[in-house]
């Protein structure tokens, strides 16, 4: 047997192959010292397999186990952060949305105010001149009063005349008040009601 | 001198011993995450498992921070078991895959590819050869290839069959053996300067 068939055989190592071998080798010195160092290798490598105590290597396998779990359960540093740069993202967007939003309401509400007022002052003159119009008419009859009740329209005009500039020196002031716009219609209309009064009265004297 | 030569009868398929049904039991219950069924794989594999590492990182407490970094890694993979192969030979992958990258991170670091013991003492099997030969054979061990030293360990010292072999090392069974005689021829040339 040459020794490439012993190498066949070695490689092989199985139980048969192994006898075959150990058989060749008993009348061949050259295998028979390949197969000794063959199989002293083989009987040193299985001395070598270790045991040794380690008590607490399996605690600690547990416990990075247990570790591992709960990090899986707990968000990591990066996805916390990325939750918190989303949530003011999120929150400056909708800031943004919402003051942009507001401002145009305060906007559009500047405008409706500015728009009502500028209706309140119109109606405002157009109820002074037809005021005026009846003054005019009245203004004869109240220079020279003939009659007691005469006089105290007069007396009632000019009370309402300087109520009248009060409340129009208060609403230079402060053109959006409502409350003193209403103050200032309602003299007017007593005034106007008055010069009515003054104007019929002058005609039902007329008349007696 | 012995000629080295390709073997005559190389098995090319890899052979894989299947899962049972207590392996695929055992890797649902690993994926989720149940601390008994670790215990059960560390109380069953893990003598074998600190052996591995420890002929493939020359250490103890190399040896068990890999058997540690092994069962993390089955705890995340669990639920990529395939079934292909039995669970013991799947984590037995593991573990040598995790042998490998301590070993490349080492070799990164420019340390020694494998130290003493570090003074870590630990009791070796009765047997009958003496202490010079299991010295001498870890060195020559140590100045082995990764591969050469897998398939080196886990058929001689920890006594796995070619089959398993092949498949933890993703090889044939054929090349399991080839390598292994290829190794044994290697260590046998120094096998007699060293002594």
């Amino acid at each position: 047997m040459k020794n490439d068939h012993i190498d066949d055989l070695l490689l092989e190592g199985d139980e048969a192959s192994m006898r075959a071998a150990g058989e060749h080798a008993a009348g061949c010195a050259e295998c028979a010292a390949t197969l000794a160092a063959w199989n002293e290798i083989s009987g040193t490598a299985r001395s070598l397999r270790a045991t040794w105590q380690s008590d607490m290597l399996w605690p600690r396998i547990e416990r990075a186990l247990r570790e591992e779990r709960r990090g899986r359960s707990r968000p990591q540093f990066w996805q916390i952060a990325a939750a918190i740069a989303l949530t003011i993202s999120l929150g400056a967007g909708v800031w943004r949305v919402v003051h942009v939003r507001s401002e145009e309401a305060a906007f559009d509400r500047a405008i409706l105010r500015r728009s009502a007022l500028d209706q309140a002052e119109q109606a405002e003159k157009a109820h002074l001149q037809a005021i005026n119009e009846l003054e005019k008419l009245a203004e004869p009859k109240l220079e020279e009063p003939e009659s007691p009740l005469m006089g105290s329209y007069k007396e009632k005009l000019a009370l309402l005349d300087d109520a009248i500039a009060d409340c129009e020196t208060n609403i230079a002031r402060n053109r959006q008040n409502a409350h003193l716009r209403r103050q200032l219609l309602a003299m007017y209309s007593e005034k106007q009601k008055t010069l009515q009064d003054v104007l019929r009265e002058d005609s039902n004297v007329g008349k007696q | 001198m012995l000629a080295v030569h390709f073997p005559t009868a190389v098995t090319t398929e890899i052979q894989k011993p299947g899962a049972s049904d207590e392996d695929r039991r055992l890797a649902a219950a690993c994926a989720a995450g149940e601390s008994g069924a670790f215990e059960a794989i560390y109380r069953t594999f893990g003598e074998r498992m600190k052996s591995i590492a420890l002929h493939h990182l020359g250490n103890v407490a190399d040896a068990e921070d890999a058997v540690q970094e092994a069962f993390l890694k089955v705890h995340r993979a669990a639920s990529t078991y395939s079934g292909e192969a039995a669970f013991s030979t799947w984590v037995y992958r593991i573990l040598v895959n995790t042998c490998y990258d301590v070993l490349r991170r080492r070799k990164r670091r420019r340390e020694e590819a494998l130290n003493e013991e570090e003074g870590v003492v630990f009791e070796w099997k009765a047997d009958t050869v003496d202490d010079a030969k299991r010295l001498t054979l870890r060195k020559l061990l140590a100045d082995l290839p990764e591969q050469k030293r897998t398939v080196f360990t886990l058929f001689e010292i920890e006594g796995m069959s070619h089959a398993e072999i092949a498949s933890i090392l993703g090889i044939s069974e054929g090349n399991s053996k080839w390598i292994l005689f290829a190794t044994k021829k290697q260590l046998k040339e120094r096998w007699n300067t060293n002594q």
